[in-house]
């Protein structure tokens, strides 16, 4: 008589913590992303009018930023599961590095709007510097988190995977977010 | 009243013995204060006080001044009882800076968090109070004068918010940071979308209509559904811990420092 193979245990990346935060997070984007439509269709020509004042070139690098930040990340998760802690450490490093460049183009983008006078007495450039003023602090705690998945690499630290998926788990939260995001300030016509 | 129980000294061999809430009645006495406390508030508030849901911040001041004409009884009879018991915000403070106390993460924090409320309740709880109150008791004022406590007890209700971001803030770190495993990781979580929304809340002093004014959307009713959340899940977790307390329960300060 043979006898089936347990069936393989299932595992949550991660942990049930974050998983509160990530599904949690998007909710509440989700309610600012309604309500940013609602208003959008209820100005429907002031809000296309102000839009035409974002440079999707920004934008599209902006996101280009992200998403190749996000693939560093995911690639963290597969050399911690290979226990190839240097090689983590150094890719998470990079996604880190790439959530810093993403935060000073962002920062350079809002510099350059205020310096055209696109301020918040406009409706669109009001829900533009808030969506992307809550994204942003998103990212600087990405980036906190990210860096406690370093520490956690150090050769003197205690290098547990979870701690890793952790991270990058909400950075990729993150990186959805913004691509969202942009699909919802620069593209939508 | 001592922080814990102590053991009692004689006990009789092979007496059961029922230690649960044994010397922590004033836990659950501050516990149920809380509660009371917050359940008062929402009625005071929401239901008699009418400041939430708001009045319109784009009204003119004779619009004002008739909203107070209008709803004079319910916001004396709701924010007098609400004067009476504002100290029940200190006692809230209390139970929770006693459960961060018990967190590996150290007292300082727990300091931190009860200042910071305790600040923040009086240009967030209190000026608001008062402001409304001045208002339908001097009825006779002008209308620019009704005008102002109109909008200064908004506008210091809903946009005083930095004492409660940094309350928020320590507490956080302070469950980020606990080993004791006093309160889950996720209510950190739901406390940092707390932090989020009262920074959000903040930019309503530039606005008199649309999303972002004091009745706005995104700085108004998705905030209350986060505080809303944040609060029955910090109740919820506070029973929970309160249950977990025994008299084995080791003492918060040595008994040589507390008489």
């Amino acid at each position: 008589m043979t006898t089936a193979p347990p069936p393989a245990r299932r595992r949550l990346p991660g942990d049930v913590d974050m998983w509160v935060m990530i599904l949690g997070d998007l909710f509440f984007f989700g309610c600012y992303f309604v309500t940013y439509m609602v208003f959008r269709a209820l100005s429907a020509e002031e809000f296309a009018a102000a839009q035409r004042h974002l440079n999707v070139g920004i934008g599209v690098a902006n996101t280009v930023v992200l998403l190749t930040s996000s693939l560093f990340a995911a690639l963290a998760v597969l050399a911690v599961r290979e226990d190839a802690w240097r090689k983590a450490r150094g890719l998470l490093l990079a996604a880190g590095a790439c959530g810093a460049l993403f935060t000073v183009i962002k920062v350079y983008e809002w510099y350059a709007k205020i310096g055209e006078g696109h301020t918040i007495e406009d409706e669109f450039f009001s829900f533009y510097y808030v969506l992307t003023g809550v994204h942003l602090v998103h990212v600087l705690l990405g980036l906190l988190v990210l860096g406690i998945g370093v520490r956690e690499l150090r050769a003197s630290g205690r290098r547990r995977p979870t701690i890793v998926e952790q991270s990058v788990l909400l950075w990729h939260m993150i990186d959805l977010l913004w691509v969202v995001i942009f699909a919802l300030l620069y593209l939508m016509g | 009243m001592t922080d814990t129980a102590t053991a009692p000294e004689h006990e009789d061999a092979g007496e059961p013995t029922n230690p649960a809430r044994a010397g922590k009645r004033e836990v659950w006495g501050v516990y149920w204060a809380f509660s009371i406390f917050y359940t008062a508030l929402t009625v005071g508030i929401c239901l008699l006080g009418r400041a939430t849901p708001p009045p319109r911040p784009d009204v003119t001041a004779l619009q004002a001044a008739a909203w107070f004409d209008k709803h004079e009884t319910g916001i004396q009879v709701g924010f007098v009882f609400l004067l009476l018991i504002a100290g029940g915000a200190a006692i809230s403070n209390g139970i929770i800076g006693y459960f961060m106390m018990r967190m590996s993460s150290g007292k300082m924090l727990a300091y931190a968090y009860i200042a910071a409320m305790g600040v923040g309740a009086v240009p967030g709880f209190q000026l608001l109070l008062v402001c409304w109150l001045t208002a339908t008791f001097r009825p006779d004022r002008s209308p620019d004068l009704l005008y102002l406590l109109y909008d200064l007890g908004m506008l210091s209700y809903n946009g005083s918010l930095g004492c409660f971001t940094a309350a928020y803030t320590v507490m956080a770190i302070a469950i980020f940071y606990d080993r004791n495993r006093i309160f889950p990781k996720w209510f950190a979580y739901v406390t940092v979308w707390q932090i989020v929304t009262e920074l959000l809340a903040s930019q309503m002093w530039l606005y008199h209509s649309g999303a972002f004014a004091w009745n706005g959307m995104i700085t108004l009713y998705i905030a209350i559904v986060i505080f809303g959340l944040w609060i029955v899940c910090l109740l919820a977790l506070l029973r929970g811990a309160a249950a977990r307390e025994t008299a084995d329960t080791p003492a918060l300060y040595e008994p040589e420092g507390t008489r």
